[in-house]
């Protein structure tokens, strides 16, 4: 809500500066969104009279002008406009001038000849015609002849003005117009508040004779009041009411306009003019469209309307949008000579309803959606009709046609003081509590600690002890609210297991180096094509967001694989030559497509890395930590995920419950997102791994006796897993099996063609006793036994 | 040298008065010879050489038989003291040859100390975990529990039960991602304290961070994606003097002990009165600068007392039971604590900018 501070004046009187005011009233909950000194920018620009004008010798165009600014002599500016004559007042820029645009003017030469300055056109000075006739002329702006010379620019232009952008709160719609902020102004200020007379003349006749009234819904328009002014002399609106307008950011058009935008702006209630000669049949019906319905708006756009719409139409079509914009074809114009004038009250619901349907959303409607005053709609359209008298814009019919089902009653609430006071926990006297409320108009007594407190209909807002409770401290002050430390039992709050974990997961990727990020929920929804996934993939089911911010943004995502892939791509084309990175995030799987429920929202992980020292086996030590931390058993098994290397992934299972899947990226994938080279992915599916119950540990007993170390190296065919022989070796060891290690793969010389060399050293302990050789034989055999039937020869 | 002739005394002094002697000599050469020994291995010859088995100090000792059983304990002894003698100074020796060794050694192992380190690379949280964490911490030092709540939500929990109904002005406040009719990408972490009322019965304490939605346009300020903590406090007799103690210990944690909160009249659908809660700026300590517009103040976070309509929707009796609410931009508050002067950093996830955390 933007007002003048020179205007506000008219209601209020404002006797502390501005800064101080706007201080105050952003303490009263009135956020100042910008203090805009008018003419800030526009420093020593003088009315200066042309006394002659000599043509430069070294041009074809360039003038001299010797200029009368209001000092002893005169001042030389050279000057290139052609549209100027002796004696002409214009604006003068003198020698170290801003202008409104920026620009810093200085004394220099132009072709030799010294130049003090420079005549200025409306355009340099930021001027349009809607500011001063002429501003839009090419050439320098003549100014109306009724300034002394030397006169500031910023005093003939009318620019010793504030504009003050209040922040209005959605509860608040009574204060987004100059009355409302105008009271809030004097109970802040403790100043005397001044609403204009509503009072006019009219000349006779009765309304009846020219139009009919029918509200067909009052549930959508609860009160509609119409009058007749005839005989309309259009013309532009005074000065003072043009810059109101101008302040608050609408543009003047003529009187009638003017008057109806400016007491929607005083009051707060939209008003709307319709031609009277074109309205068909005299009638005036307030009803909902009928399916096939168009409308031609003020702005020239058609628009198809739906039953749910509410419209003022005339005997035969709709002539005007309820509370969002006229039509056309009822425009007043230049030549109308009668005018039907609405104040209404609309449902804001449905106003907010149509105009989003619509894609409307005018300064009146946006009034009617955060809600209006049926009571206000009588004061609005006498305000209105007092301004036509006052201007002398037309002759006002006798009669009013008012059509509502009744006027609330006000509200009357009662609420112990001191219920009040234990909500904000500050003492106020209660005589100050109801000082406050008075103040603010809502009347109120107090009688045995009970204050009972009149609300009129303009401040529905007003519901019960928490608004007046806030009502009377905004007024009291904030700052006598005192910090009290927290009370009761304070004990250590928990966190939910699954946060503690993912902490602790987070905690152990850091210490290997890994840097965790942050992407974004959503998507491309082509983004999932680039895994190859087929097409009955389940992370193919994606939900879609209905209104996004382009297509870049507009799918959740089912995997975190994709987004972590462009974080792979942004560090290595940014030349970055190593990287660790995880996330931990959120997968979103929808029951069913379209959604009809809340999709479950799976807790990931994913790891990405690269560099010189990665290889599969380095994301599978991480995977593998993340695994173990967790308390998990894992088997790891041949996976085909089309986005991986095919010869270079693997799933992991957890106690048997598949729990990640990690791998080689494909190059065909790799190249797609600009990734010229090798990148290792995991997705790590965390639900599974947060069911894992972990056991406590319950400390063994260190060894007693010795431990026997013993190698077996053997040959198997290339494609056999080590992963079978370790089973094997296992399997064959028992209980005895203490810790199993790799310690050769080797192909090449010396081993046949298609075979492998493959050796483990295996330590194998008693808790009751050293191991005898035949016990150890003995198990030898079996591990022997066990390899030969995984596909080993063993090497002697 | 008198060369003995004849006489039994003459040669029994003869033999007497060499075995001395050579004990002497011996001792003298062996001291002399360790003492001038260079390093350890030296020392151990020279031990073979005078005390071993075919050594000298040994060979006197067997040449004991030839004296009388008179002169056998005489000599036995000062054979015993030389060799304790020599064996002292062996050990002596051989500690302080060890010693210089070792010495000599560690000079050689002299290095450069200003070397790089050699230590396994780190990670890093993300910025906004180490902001989220340190809240979870304050929060918890004072008694908040910590829950979750879900990211897509249902407009009743989001708005409805909120007191924000459909074609509510309110909702203009917050631009939503819909996913179906009545389903949405929450705009705020408050719909947690509704599920959380509806499972809890007061004294109810808990925050709830996460990440919420809204369709805003990204820019330097401004991502559709971001994070809050929601804070939620019901009981009897819950003032908003309480509000600000909790804040003002927050923001005495987060920004300094020396920092003032302030409270500002605001509104929000679900909090009444409504407060926006302005700290000193912990740039200027309140003087006024750039980073607070010369104001001396930064705005936080937005909260009041729960709404009576709020309560109730949860099936809590506003006339028994009080309480208060907060929400803190967890993104706002990174981008100011670590001077980040383009939110959209914090999403890029540059290695260079995620390892200085």
């Amino acid at each position: 809500m933007k007002i003048s501070l020179n205007h506000l004046k008219n209601y209020v009187n404002v006797t502390v500066p501005v800064e101080e005011l706007c201080d105050r009233m952003v303490m009263a909950g009135f956020e100042v969104e910008s203090i805009e000194k008018q003419g800030e920018n526009l420093v020593n620009v003088v009315a200066a009279r042309i006394l002659s004008l000599t043509p430069h010798e070294d041009s074809d165009h360039l003038q001299i002008c010797q200029m009368d600014v209001g000092a002893d002599a005169p001042v030389q500016i050279v000057t290139g406009a052609q549209n100027i004559h002796v004696g002409d007042l214009v604006p003068a820029a003198l020698h170290n001038s801003t202008l409104p645009n920026g620009a810093h003017i200085k004394a220099g030469k132009l072709r030799g000849v010294d130049s003090n300055g420079m005549l200025c056109s409306g355009g340099e000075l930021c001027l349009t015609e809607d500011d001063y006739e002429g501003a839009s002329v090419n050439g320098i702006l003549i100014l109306k002849d009724e300034w002394p010379t030397g006169t500031d620019m910023r005093e003939v232009l009318g620019l010793d003005d504030y504009i003050i952008d209040f922040k209005i709160t959605a509860n608040r719609p009574d204060c987004n117009c100059f009355l409302g902020v105008a009271k809030e102004v004097s109970v802040v200020l403790g100043t005397e508040f001044k609403a204009p007379d509503p009072t006019y003349q009219t000349v006779g006749g009765d309304i009846a004779d020219y139009i009919d009234v029918t509200v067909e819904n009052a549930d959508l328009c609860p009160r509609y009041l119409g009058r007749i002014v005839k005989n309309l002399r259009i013309k532009p609106s005074p000065d003072w009411m043009q810059k109101a307008l101008i302040a608050s950011g609408m543009r003047p058009i003529n009187n009638i306009v003017d008057i109806t935008n400016f007491v929607m702006l005083e009051t707060g209630q939209p008003m709307h003019a319709f031609n009277y000669n074109d309205l068909s049949d005299k009638r005036i019906i307030v009803r909902n469209a009928v399916a096939g319905e168009t409308i031609t708006t003020l702005d020239g756009k058609e628009y198809a309307l739906t039953p749910d719409m509410l419209v003022i139409a005339d005997g035969k079509k709709p002539s005007c949008l309820a509370g969002i914009m006229g039509g056309k074809e009822s425009e007043i114009e230049d030549t109308t000579t009668d005018l039907f004038l609405e104040s209404a009250k609309f449902r804001r619901d449905n106003i907010r309803h149509t105009g989003r349907a619509l894609g409307i959303r005018t300064e009146a409607s946006g009034r009617f959606e955060r809600g209006t005053d049926i009571c206000n709609v009588e004061y609005a359209m006498n305000r209105a009709l007092s301004l036509i008298d006052q201007l002398d814009a037309g002759d006002i019919i006798d009669g009013a046609l008012d059509r509502h089902n009744g006027l609330p009653e006000d509200r009357i609430l009662t609420v112990s003081s001191q219920s009040i006071l234990d909500l904000l926990g500050v003492e106020i006297p209660e005589e100050t509590m109801v000082d406050i409320l008075n103040r603010l108009a809502l009347e109120t007594t107090a009688k045995d600690g009970v204050l009972t407190v009149r609300v009129p209909s303009i401040r529905d807002d007003v519901e019960g002890r928490a608004d007046l409770a806030e009502e009377v401290m905004r007024i009291y002050g904030y700052d006598h609210i005192v910090g009290t430390p927290m009370r009761g039992e304070v004990i250590r709050g928990t966190v939910l297991p699954e946060r503690a974990k993912a902490d602790k997961i987070k905690a152990l990727l850091c210490g290997m180096g890994a840097d965790e990020i942050m992407t974004y929920s959503f998507i491309a929804s082509r983004a999932i094509d680039t895994l190859l996934l087929p097409e009955d993939d389940a992370r193919r089911n994606q939900i879609k967001i209905l209104n996004p911010l382009g297509d870049e943004y507009s799918t959740l995502r089912t995997q975190l694989t994709t987004s972590l892939l462009t974080v792979l791509s942004t560090n290595l084309n940014r030349k970055i030559t190593d990287g660790r990175f995880f996330e931990l995030s959120k997968r979103f799987v929808p029951e069913s497509l379209p959604l009809t429920a809340q999709p479950k929202e799976l807790p990931t992980l994913s790891i990405g890395i690269y560099g010189k020292e990665e290889d599969f086996f380095t994301l599978k030590g991480m995977v593998e930590a993340v695994m173990q931390l967790c308390g998990a058993h894992t088997q790891y098994e041949r996976s085909n995920e089309p986005y991986l290397h095919p010869g270079r992934q693997a799933l992991v299972k957890a106690n048997n419950q598949v729990s990640a899947v990690f791998g080689e990226v494909h190059p065909t994938v790799a190249a797609a997102y600009d990734i010229p080279e090798r990148v290792y992915v995991a997705e790590i599916q965390l639900e599974v791994l947060y069911a894992i119950e972990k056991r406590r540990v319950t400390a063994k007993p260190l060894p007693k006796f010795p431990a026997v170390e013993r190698d077996f190296a053997m040959l198997c065919d290339l494609e056999v897993p080590v992963g079978n022989l370790e089973r094997a070796i296992q399997s064959g060891a028992g209980r005895l099996l203490e810790k199993i290690q790799l310690f050769d793969v080797y192909t090449g010389s010396q081993i046949p063609e298609g075979k492998k060399s493959v050796a483990y050293s295996i330590w194998l302990r008693s808790a009751d006793g050293t191991l005898s050789d035949e016990q150890i034989d003995a198990v030898s055999a079996k591990i022997m036994k066990n390899l030969e039937k995984a596909g080993a020869e063993l090497r002697k | 040298m008198l060369r003995p002739s004849c006489g039994a005394e003459f040669i029994f002094f003869l033999e007497e008065k060499t075995m001395k002697e050579q004990l002497e000599q011996i001792r003298a050469a062996a001291k002399s010879a360790l003492n001038h020994a260079g390093i350890e291995q030296e020392i151990e010859d020279l031990r073979v050489k005078y005390l071993g088995k075919k050594g000298e100090l040994t060979a006197i000792l067997k040449q004991m038989g030839s004296l009388s059983a008179e002169e056998r304990p005489a000599m036995g002894q000062l054979v015993n003291d030389a060799k304790q003698e020599l064996e002292a100074l062996i050990a002596t020796r051989k500690k302080d040859l060890k010693a210089a060794a070792t010495e000599l050694k560690l000079k050689a192992e002299r290095i450069d100390i200003t070397l790089p380190a050699k230590m396994r690379k780190q990670g890093h949280l993300h910025p906004l975990t180490g902001v989220t964490n340190d809240m979870i911490d304050i929060f918890r030092s004072m008694g908040f529990d910590v829950v979750d709540g879900p990211e897509v939500e249902t407009d009743h929990y989001n708005f409805e039960c909120l007191n924000v109904p459909a074609d509510h002005p309110a909702r203009d406040m917050q631009d939503t991602f819909y996913l179906a009719e009545n389903l949405l990408l929450r705009t705020q972490t408050s719909a947690a304290q509704i599920r959380t009322m509806e499972t809890r019965k007061p004294p109810i304490r808990v925050v709830c961070p996460g990440r919420v939605f809204r369709a805003d346009e990204v820019d330097a300020t401004h991502s559709p994606v971001f994070h809050q903590m929601e804070g939620l406090v019901v009981d009897k007799g819950i003032t908003m003097c309480d509000l600000k103690g909790v804040l003002e210990q927050f923001a005495h944690e987060i920004y300094g002990p020396e920092t003032k909160v302030k409270f500002r009249p605001s509104f929000f659908p679900f909090t009444e009165p409504s407060v926006e809660v302005d700290v000193t700026c912990s740039e200027c300590g309140g003087s006024g600068c750039r980073i607070c517009k010369g104001s001396g103040w930064i705005e936080i976070l937005g909260a009041g007392m729960v709404h009576p309509r709020v309560l109730e929707s949860c099936g809590i009796d506003p006339t028994v039971y009080s309480g208060f609410a907060f929400g803190i931009g967890l993104d706002r508050l990174t981008t100011t604590r670590h001077k980040i002067s383009d939110i959209r950093s914090l999403f890029e996830n540059d290695q260079r900018f995620l390892e200085q955390f």
